[in-house]
């Protein structure tokens, strides 16, 4: 069964022409709430009013606008905004390519999946193929609903993935943010018991070993509370930093040491235990460092 | 300055780093008010009941839930009760590969910053963030965010933690379920045409350098309104334009048509 698609268009590579389709490849099963009155769980509805009289408005009679730095409106219609971006091109056009492994996902911003019309097939398998054995992704444009999106084309499986990307302007970079001075190198000492500490919790990544535990929480609190039964609301503290650094890093290498049996810390070996269960002991403890909390700024 | 929207702690073993987070990312789209287009007026939103249209303020407002045609009603503080001993701390569960994770599972980019000048706060900070970088591993836990609890990729980029929400694999949907792409074993491409694609990738390949492209319908959009008088004087351009063509079919010879490209961005 194929979902159904987003968009139709072309994917173009020079003079190649790849009848494609768009498809979504992310489908959230978070819990989904709705807004709604506390004292008797009426549905809550959105009303427009005019902010002058507090008279509903039409959907029909409400327009956009845009305050300028000078401060005087200017009201736009949808069309008008439409027109003023580029021209909606039915086709994905890529302009180069790159390493895949140039690209910091930080630049991924929302990732969709490719299918091939019919009769596209051919040329599609190619294109994954020649992305897959070259190592590269290609960089292109499109416009997705009326939004013009610069976009990365690259294989997943059998699959070509298109991710619209983020532009650089839009991350924020260390430089932009006021920063406590970090000048104090750590010493050889802490960064050896540091680096031991995260090669004993070193792991293969295997997503699918990580599940929601969050979602039947959630049904379980709503369950409860459907069951007339009061939902106790914990108080969380958080904890302190440590005073002692290395003694800290010593002690949980050491702990993790013990965890495994007596297995070398510094082994990559998949761990037998569920990463999702908290391991004995590895809680900090609050301490009575608070001296060295000056609280946050 | 960056909002903090979280503070908290992120620890391994028995080092608790204090951190407050900030979106790595600036939101620069174009915002409008709505406006009541018979007068220019503001349009305000109001939340109203329903079932009998009274107005409802904000304090008054929980989160509803269909369960068997029963709705339950929760506070923020009760669903927050989901996961409690998480809300103030992400606890590192293990380091992985960075290149190992699938990039589609990262969900919205944050920083981690220290959580105040305090000497034990930024060494234990500088510790963690420089093992990280030597090691170029990924710490994996989870994080909780507005009374929901995410899985948290953690790992140094541009001399700070960089934190990426991310979307459990089951929310990620399969190549295999969509017949729309062509499966390996039924679409097995001819060696030639392959390395033909391969040399046209390579003609046309370049460094990424993110800084040379810009979101060019941001400015079409803010030039447009610079130009636009502030009168509701309608836009001659204001005519929605048709897509255009393109092509839309398959280049009937696939190898003519990468020969011809390879050709084209070789001679370019």
């Amino acid at each position: 069964m194929a979902p159904r698609s987003l968009w139709n268009g072309t994917l173009a590579v020079g003079e190649v022409i790849i009848p494609i389709k768009l498809f979504s490849v992310v489908q959230q099963h978070r819990v989904q709430f709705r807004e709604v009155r506390l004292s008797d769980g009426a549905r809550i509805r959105h009303q427009r009013v005019n902010s002058e009289s507090g008279e509903e408005v039409p959907s029909a009679e409400i327009r956009k606008a845009y305050e300028r730095e000078d401060g005087r409106q200017v009201v736009l219609s949808d069309d008008e905004i439409a027109a003023a971006y580029g021209p909606r091109t039915k086709a994905i056009q890529i302009e180069h390519f790159t390493d895949a492994a140039q690209i910091d996902p930080i630049f991924y911003e929302r990732p969709y999946m490719l299918g091939a019309q019919a009769g596209g097939e051919r040329a599609y398998a190619v294109m994954r193929d020649a992305l897959e054995r070259s190592g590269k992704v290609g960089i292109g444009r499109f416009v997705l609903r009326t939004r013009e999106q610069l976009v990365a084309v690259a294989p997943h499986g059998d699959a070509l993935r298109l991710y619209t990307m983020r532009f650089a302007d839009e991350l924020v970079r260390s430089a932009d943010l006021d920063l406590p001075a970090m000048d104090r190198e750590p010493t050889a000492k802490e960064m050896e018991m540091a680096e031991r500490l995260i090669d004993a919790l070193a792991a293969t990544w295997e997503p699918e070993r990580y599940e929601d535990r969050h979602r039947q929480a959630v049904m379980a609190v709503i369950e409860s509370k459907a069951a007339g039964r009061e939902v106790a609301v914990p108080e969380s503290k958080a904890p302190e930093p440590v005073p002692d650094l290395l003694a800290a890093l010593t002690q949980s290498v050491e702990q993790r040491r013990g965890h495994r049996g007596g297995a070398p810390a510094a082994t990559k070996a998949r761990r037998k235990t569920p990463a999702n269960k908290p391991t004995p002991g590895s809680k900090p403890k609050p301490t009575a460092a608070s001296k060295t909390r000056s609280g946050t700024s | 300055m960056p909002n903090t929207i979280w503070t908290g702690t992120i620890s391994f073993g028995l080092v608790a780093v204090p951190v407050r987070m900030v979106s790595a990312t600036r939101d620069l789209d174009i915002h409008f008010h709505q406006v009541d287009g018979r007068t220019g007026e503001r349009v305000s939103t109001r939340r109203v009941s329903e079932l009998d249209g009274e107005e409802v303020r904000w304090e008054e407002i929980g989160r509803g839930y269909d369960l068997d045609g029963q709705v339950v009603v929760l506070t923020d503080e009760e669903l927050a009760a989901a996961a409690p001993e998480r809300t103030h701390m992400i606890e590192i569960e293990e380091f992985v590969d960075s290149s190992e994770i699938d990039p589609a599972q990262f969900d919205h980019p944050y920083l981690l910053l220290p959580g105040s000048d305090a000497e034990g706060v930024t060494r234990a900070y500088r510790l963690l963030r420089d093992a990280m970088a030597k090691t170029g591993r990924t710490a994996i836990g989870r994080v909780v965010l507005r009374s929901n609890e995410y899985l948290a990729a953690v790992h140094e980029r541009d001399q700070l933690l960089s934190l990426s929400t991310m979307l459990y694999a089951d929310e990620l949907r399969d190549a295999s379920e969509n017949d729309a792409v062509p499966p390996r074993e039924l679409w097995a491409p001819k060696p030639a045409e392959v390395s033909t694609a391969v040399e046209l990738i390579d003609a046309l390949a370049h460094d990424f350098d993110p800084s040379t492209y810009e979101d060019r319908d941001r400015t079409r959009l803010l030039e447009m309104i610079a130009s636009k008088r502030t009168s509701k004087r309608k836009s001659e351009s204001s005519a929605a334009r048709e897509p255009d063509e393109g092509g839309t079919q398959a280049a009937p010879d696939l190898m003519a048509a990468l020969r011809e490209s390879l050709a084209r961005a070789r001679g370019g």
